[in-house]
């Protein structure tokens, strides 16, 4: 070559140097406005979120007098559970109105009034008699939960748009404006919303029910499924033989983690519920239906976490005498567990979300009770989600907001569990 | 150490190709020895259907130190690893013909690889100590066999494995830091501590320094000839010069076959086989 055309190669070489640094920068903005992009979204999502369900977390309560009387009551004994099961205890509260606001007559004004308190104010009358007998016959203060159409009201009252009428009356709007002058209505925390199942007045809904079936129906499948896939997963990598069968299973197991969840409640209902007769609507049958779903993820992932386990590592503890078992459990199992862990928590949480197979197996059921066990009838979270989501009732909006935290804090939670112990059992090689 | 001077290559001579040598009939040299800790007898290997090792008859004196050398892909590897049956772990691989351990045939249906493998003892080409503390590395064929009971007894095997491995001044002091945190030739002398820490008879070598510098290199084979005095020592090797420092004798190996067996000093200067003057001599390999 001549001493020109070295000239001009580094002409070109410089020329061509400015355009990679171009691409280069263009390249990595590609990947920013992705990240960017992606973070807008999940901001958009949790703001919208957390700014509907926040109010979900508080509750109006109006202070209201009222008076145990024995003879409205019907109780004599507050010891009695029998009596005071049948006991009038919304009388209580419907006289306690109507001593509040005395101008009230007529039977429709009247049935107006005592719409302002919950249905389940009753029950909280009954609750603190039994608590304290003394009470009967004496004329106590107490902060009742209002209905959800005043809660909504006077949640709302501060918006640009006035406040969410819905099916308020003037009436209402009237007694309302009282009790606010009074300081006889206030936000408190709605403790029924955690501790309570569902319910038909969206007041007196809560999120445990759900809660407590996704948690049992969780357990039923990480008990099953996790020990099964890595079995599984430990079986066909470290012992079978790779003939025409194994072959057969792998692409079955790899077609089984494709299938729409769907499939797998139709599985379950014929198999289960069906055939095997094991109680629908509860998280044992949820649980075995979630174990099928995630079985295939789980196993294939414990497969990749396996194979990583360098062979060197292998040969090592052979070379020394360990037997097949002993290279599994020593060696590769310690290595592989952070992986398969990882994959367990992706299975799991594509489980915790589930509602499709879940609503073939009856777990749709709308069920009032909190379960106390794996054979209680229950629903799970994105069930209720789903069911509060199809409620008319305006305020089941804040709800199914408030549910939808509620998931996501479940899976924040079991996901800094999997980090967490994924960090204790990691160890480095090489 | 033996200072042997290896033959120099003879520039004038034919360059020797494949197809102008035929193969012996019978291993040259003398692959039998009297009293053999370990015999080979007729072993035939193959990977599937390619034929790996043909007809290889050799014995392993008791303590000596025996090297394979040969070309890439000759089958030095594959014949050590018949020695404690490290190739059943391989799926296809077919091992025929007579291999004895104190007349004991390895291969029998009442040989436990476990068993053997625990009087057959393994070093690697790749240093691949455990991920675990250095301790538990040495430890770990001792407590797997059974063979130490109480934590004096594990104390005092480490200690002897690491000392007679020549790293116990090193690490005494950072028992319990994994092992794997090591330069390269700390860990392969790890990894010959706890080959011997469960004293096996005889211990195999695959290319053992191949991966590491020349000074780790020449501790190992510092290492190698103190050990010779305890166990037989079976080691394959890429390095002529390394096979004439550590060894007794040598074997060549040539496409799969057995070619020449003799005194390694022999061997290195009087090569019999025109095949083993052609690699000793840098004219194939």
């Amino acid at each position: 070559m001549t001493k020109l055309s070295s000239v001009a190669r580094e002409q070109k070489i410089q020329m061509g140097l400015k355009k990679r640094h171009r691409a280069e920068t263009r390249f990595r903005l590609y990947g920013a406005a992705a990240i960017i992009f992606g973070l807008m979204c999940v901001f958009l999502l949790f703001a919208d979120i957390i700014g509907k369900g926040h109010k979900a977390f508080q509750s109006t309560y109006i202070n209201l007098e009222v008076t145990y009387d024995q003879s409205v009551l019907n109780v004599t004994d507050p010891t009695d559970a029998e009596q005071m099961s049948l006991g009038d205890f919304h009388g209580v509260v419907k006289l306690g109105l109507r001593s509040r606001f005395t101008e009230v007559s007529g039977r429709k004004n009247k049935r107006e009034l005592y719409s302002i308190v919950s249905n389940g104010a009753g029950y909280t009358l009954r609750d603190r008699l039994r608590d304290n007998p003394a009470l009967l016959n004496n004329k106590v203060k107490f902060w009742l939960i209002a209905d959800d159409d005043i809660d909504t009201y006077y949640k709302t009252l501060g918006e640009k748009n006035g406040p969410f009428k819905g099916r308020m009356t003037t009436n209402k709007e009237v007694w309302l404006k009282e009790l606010i002058k009074s300081g006889d209505i206030e936000k408190r925390f709605n403790l029924n919303f955690f501790t309570k199942g569902d319910s038909r007045e969206p007041e007196l809904a809560g999120i445990r029910g759900a809660a407590m079936g996704s948690f049992y129906t969780l357990l039923i499948t990480i008990l099953l499924a996790f020990p099964l896939g890595v079995a599984a997963a430990v079986y066909l990598e470290e012992f079978a033989l790779r003939n025409r069968w194994t072959d057969l299973i792998e692409v079955n197991i790899n077609n089984l983690a494709a299938v729409p969840s769907i499939i797998f409640g139709l599985l379950g209902l014929a198999v289960f519920i069906n055939f095997f007769h094991v109680p629908r609507s509860v998280p044992l049958v949820g649980g075995l239906v979630l174990t099928l779903m995630t079985l295939p993820t789980i196993i294939i992932s414990s497969r990749a976490a396996i194979k990583s386990v360098p062979p060197s590592i292998r040969e090592a503890a052979i070379g020394v005498g360990a037997s097949p078992m002993q290279v599994v459990l020593h060696h590769v199992l310690p290595l592989a567990m952070p992986g398969m862990l990882t994959g367990a928590i992706i299975g799991m949480a594509r489980a915790l979300g589930e509602t499709a197979p879940l609503l073939m197996i009856g777990m749709v059921a709308f069920i009032v009770d909190v379960p106390a066990g794996f054979t209680d009838p229950s629903t799970a979270l994105p069930v209720q989600i789903f069911l509060w989501a199809d409620s008319p009732e305006r305020a089941f909006v804040e709800k199914t907001s408030a549910a939808i935290m509620v998931l996501l804090a479940f899976l924040i939670i079991m996901n800094t569990f999997a980090v967490v112990l994924r960090k204790k059992l990691e160890r480095r090689w090489m | 150490m033996k200072k042997i001077k290896i033959k120099t290559p003879n520039r004038s001579a034919e360059k020797a190709t494949e197809a102008s040598v035929d193969y012996p009939e019978k291993t040259v040299g003398a692959p039998l020895v009297e009293n053999p800790k370990m015999s080979v007898r007729n072993l035939d290997v193959s990977y599937s259907s390619k034929q790996a090792i043909y007809d290889v008859t050799l014995d392993i004196g008791k303590h000596e130190v025996i090297a394979m050398i040969g070309p890439s892909g000759c089958g030095k590897s594959t014949f050590l690893r018949c020695l404690n049956r490290m190739n059943d772990t391989i799926e296809n691989c077919t091992v025929a013909g007579l291999i004895t351990l104190d007349d004991e045939d390895i291969y029998a249906e009442s040989m436990d690889p476990v068993a053997l493998r625990a009087k057959v003892g393994i070093v690697f080409q790749k240093p691949n100590p455990f991920p675990k503390s250095i301790y538990d590395n040495v430890a770990y064929g001792p407590r797997l066999h059974g063979l130490v009971s109480s934590r004096a007894e594990i104390d005092e095997v480490v200690e002897v494995s690491l000392t007679r491995a020549g790293l116990w001044g090193e690490v005494k002091d950072r028992l319990d830091q994994p092992g794997t945190g090591f330069s390269g030739g700390q860990q392969q002398r790890l990894c010959i501590a706890r080959a011997i820490a469960i004293s096996p008879d005889v211990i195999l070598m695959d290319e053992p320094c191949s991966a590491l510098d020349p000074i780790a290199s020449a501790k190992i084979e510092e290492l190698i000839a103190e050990l010779s005095q305890n166990y037989t020592i079976a080691i394959v090797t890429h390095s002529m010069q390394q096979a004439a420092r550590v060894s007794n004798r040598t074997a060549y190996f040539h496409l799969g076959r057995l070619v020449e067996v003799n005194d390694t000093e022999k061997i290195f200067t009087a090569p019999t086989h025109q095949l083993t003057e052609a690699y000793i001599t840098g004219r194939i390999g």
